[in-house]
């Protein structure tokens, strides 16, 4: 489980702060109500309390930046998660005491200071390597020295590497958990960050998993164009962890959870699917065209609004991380040719009714009846009786964001009426 | 493949070598006609005769004398000393002449010496029969040190040793003689400065020599019952040194425990330690450990010798500690 605790709203129309103060380290227990963090905005300084208890997993900022408001500046782990294979390797041996006796063995001067600054060679070798600061994070070795296992876990824990995956398909855990996990595949365009926000409102025990589509985000290139390989592209990633999955899509991600919900092999629980594609045969062609073509951030601004029913719904961050990417790679000439492969003008050319009619297990529709990109009138008709359909009047093709709170409680409810 | 006894596979070297160039002899106490202290050389006089298989007094500064005088006129001796520690009473040939002459001569002399002889504890024969004195030889250029571990590389070496130009300090250990092991069948040799591998793992990298390796061995056993995987890995040659083998693997393990049987003042544990931090520190995660005989000279009483020189259990809490777990373990408490 893990918590965010948000940079808050440091004024009105305010929308970033600046840091200037963080009292936590990678690492640290966390209690309710300690204050872990100091933001400044052009008029006043806040300081920002814990709403919940856990331990240090992720500190997106370092004094001086600027943070973005209601985005997360302090990530909490539970402190079970905190170190949990090193406990365990640790009271394994403890048990299995071999009582040696010292030896002549020099052991290395361990100096009677608190370990303030010690870590391993390696230790900041690999903290560097992970844009890691390696004096915020907490040590476990001699004397509360900074060693490897500090920083790997922290580097599992924090996503900064992707997690291993055969495909290549680049797999982010949003929030470690057990049971089933809760795997989330975003639309066309988009990428895992899109779930950040949602996965920190959903109050489930299982772990969230979210995967970057061929050619989004940290994955690499389609293999080829057309709807079935990038399916084939998720599938194999999905296989190489495991067999058994809740999938969570929204848009073009909406439309492969389907036609993976009936692979065989994969046992998927259940299906949450936000404005789902692949239902219907029109798509907006004029924002596909428009979107893949826009290259600053007004542009692009101006196009995004377009996916939502009040533009004050759409992050200013998603507009930035977006153009972001399209300046640090070949981002928009891979899904320029990944759309030519889906869509035609304004027509969809994948479908995924027939599989979807086969779907035996639990399964919610969430549509905004504002849709702009897809028609939700549409992609209503003539589902299956068994099929959940919630059409959300003020949202438009992001329910997940503009109807946070829902979306989270749906979520929970498909994984949980599976069991 | 064949498994036979150390002392069986260099009997096998010395003979094949014998056979294959006539310049080859051996000299030391009772080697002829008992076939040595160790039973090494049994057979070989029968076989090469008494010109090529000769028992000396207890002459030991005498015997080494005659081996570098004999390498230097263009022979290939083999100078069996009984005990490493009575070796001491050639320092001087070998030291400032063996390990000298080729240098000094401009390049143009070579000292084919091989000095055969064995170190080591093991059954309470006090201070001065114990001793492990590769320190020493290591610490002189233009000497090789080989510490076989064992019958294959026993045969490996001592073969290459038999055919190379330099002075050759062939160190064996008396614990070792009986020992069994596989040695492959036919020509087997093994190039000096090329280590080995003598079990793979992950976790922790135990550098180890000649008895040392055993011990080695039974720690990494005892470790893979906690989960732990060491590698253990051995140079077989000290000088020269199998750097690359030893960076390798710390580079997979990011942790070291060296383990010599020698004190642990000015040893050669000293020695890898320092190439290790100076070449591969940024690969460290923990401190290199050395687990090391005591500084004292050994004791004549058995539990007292034990107690003097590294056991399993030493190195295994080495291991941890290299692998911050009892740190872990006590601070989880």
């Amino acid at each position: 489980m893990s918590d965010a605790i948000l940079c808050p709203q440091v004024g009105q129309d305010l929308t970033e702060a600046k840091v200037v103060a963080l009292h936590v380290k990678l690492g640290d227990t966390v209690k309710k109500g300690m204050i872990v963090a100091e933001v400044e905005s052009e008029k006043a300084t806040f300081e920002v309390e814990a709403f919940a208890a856990g331990v240090v997993i992720e500190l997106p900022y370092q004094v001086g930046d600027t943070a973005t408001v209601l985005e997360p500046l302090v990530v909490l782990g539970s402190d079970a998660d905190a170190k949990p294979a090193a406990k365990k390797q640790a009271e394994a041996l403890t048990k299995n005491g071999t009582g040696a006796k010292q030896h002549d063995v020099v052991a290395p001067a361990r100096a009677a200071v608190n370990g303030q600054g010690r870590s391993s060679p390696l230790a900041r070798r690999t903290a560097q390597n992970s844009g890691l600061e390696i004096d915020r994070i907490a040590g476990t070795g001699p004397d509360g020295a900074v060693v490897l296992r500090d920083v790997e876990a922290l580097v599992a824990k924090s996503g900064k590497s992707a997690v291993a995956s055969a495909t290549g398909l680049n797999v982010k855990s949003l929030k470690d958990g057990k049971g089933t996990p809760v795997v989330f595949i975003h639309g066309f365009g988009a990428e895992i960050a899109a779930w950040r926000q949602i996965a920190m409102a959903i109050g489930l025990p299982n772990t969230l998993l979210a995967i970057d589509l061929p050619g989004h985000g940290a994955s690499p290139d389609a293999a080829a164009p057309g709807f079935q390989c990038i399916v084939d592209a998720v599938e194999s990633t999905l296989r190489s962890m495991g067999t058994e999955f809740h999938l969570v899509g929204h848009s073009l991600g909406a439309a492969i959870a389907i036609a993976l919900s009936v692979q065989n092999g994969l046992t998927i629980k259940s299906l949450t699917l936000f404005a789902p594609a692949g239902l219907g045969t029109i798509v907006d062609g004029d924002f596909v065209a428009g979107f893949l073509a826009a290259k600053s951030e007004a542009a692009l601004s101006a196009q995004m609004k377009k996916l939502v029913n009040d533009p004050a719904d759409l992050p200013a961050s998603m507009i930035k991380a977006t153009q972001a990417a399209r300046e640090a790679g070949p981002v928009a000439e891979r899904q320029t040719k990944i759309a030519a492969g889906l869509f035609e003008g304004s027509t969809q050319l994948f479908s995924v009714r027939a599989e979807l009619a086969k779907y035996p297990g639990p399964c919610r529709i969430v549509l905004g009846q504002r849709d702009g990109i897809i028609s939700s009138s549409e992609t209503n008709k003539k589902l299956s009786p068994g099929i959940a359909v919630h059409l959300l009047e003020n949202a438009g093709h992001l329910p997940f964001l503009e109807e946070q709170g829902l979306s989270a409680r749906l979520i929970a409810e498909s994984v949980r009426s599976s069991g | 493949m064949r498994e036979i006894m150390y002392r069986d596979a260099l009997r096998e070297a010395i003979d094949e070598e014998m056979a294959r160039n006539s310049q080859v002899f051996i000299i030391g106490e009772g080697i002829a006609e008992r076939g040595g202290s160790y039973k090494v050389t049994e057979g070989l006089l029968a076989k090469y005769g008494s010109k090529r298989v000769r028992d000396t007094p207890i002459a030991e500064a005498g015997m080494i004398g005659v081996g570098v005088g004999a390498a230097i006129a263009g022979g290939r001796p083999i100078v069996e000393i009984l005990y490493v520690d009575f070796a001491m009473l050639g320092m001087d040939m070998i030291v400032n002449q063996a390990a000298k002459f080729r240098l000094m001569t401009g390049g143009n002399g070579r000292v084919p010496f091989v000095m055969r002889t064995q170190g080591g504890t093991g059954g309470g024969v006090a201070a001065q029969h114990s001793q492990s004195l590769e320190a020493l030889f290591y610490a002189i250029p233009g000497l090789r040190v080989v510490m076989p571990s064992t019958p294959a590389d026993a045969k490996g070496l001592l073969k290459y040793a038999l055919r190379q130009d330099d002075p050759v300090m062939f160190l064996e250990h008396k614990h070792l003689y009986m020992t069994k092991g596989l040695v492959p069948d036919g020509e087997h040799i093994i190039e000096f400065g090329k280590g080995d591998i003598k079990r793979e793992g992950k976790d922790v990298t135990i550098i180890a020599w000649s008895n040392m390796v055993h011990r080695a061995l039974e720690a990494a056993t005892e470790l893979a019952k906690q989960g732990i995987e060491a590698e253990v890995i051995d140079p077989r040659t000290l000088v020269p040194l199998d750097k690359q083998m030893i960076l390798k693997s710390v580079a997979k393990t990011k942790r070291v425990v060296i383990v010599q049987e020698a004190c642990r003042r000015g040893g050669v544990a000293s020695d890898i330690a320092s190439i290790i931090q100076a070449e591969a520190f940024y690969e460290l995660d923990a401190p290199v450990e050395i687990v090391a005989g005591l500084d004292i000279p050994v004791p004549f009483n058995l539990v007292l010798e034990k107690a003097s020189v590294p056991q399993k259990d030493d190195v295994v809490a080495a291991a941890r500690r290299s692998l911050h777990l009892d740190a872990y373990a006590q601070a989880a408490e």
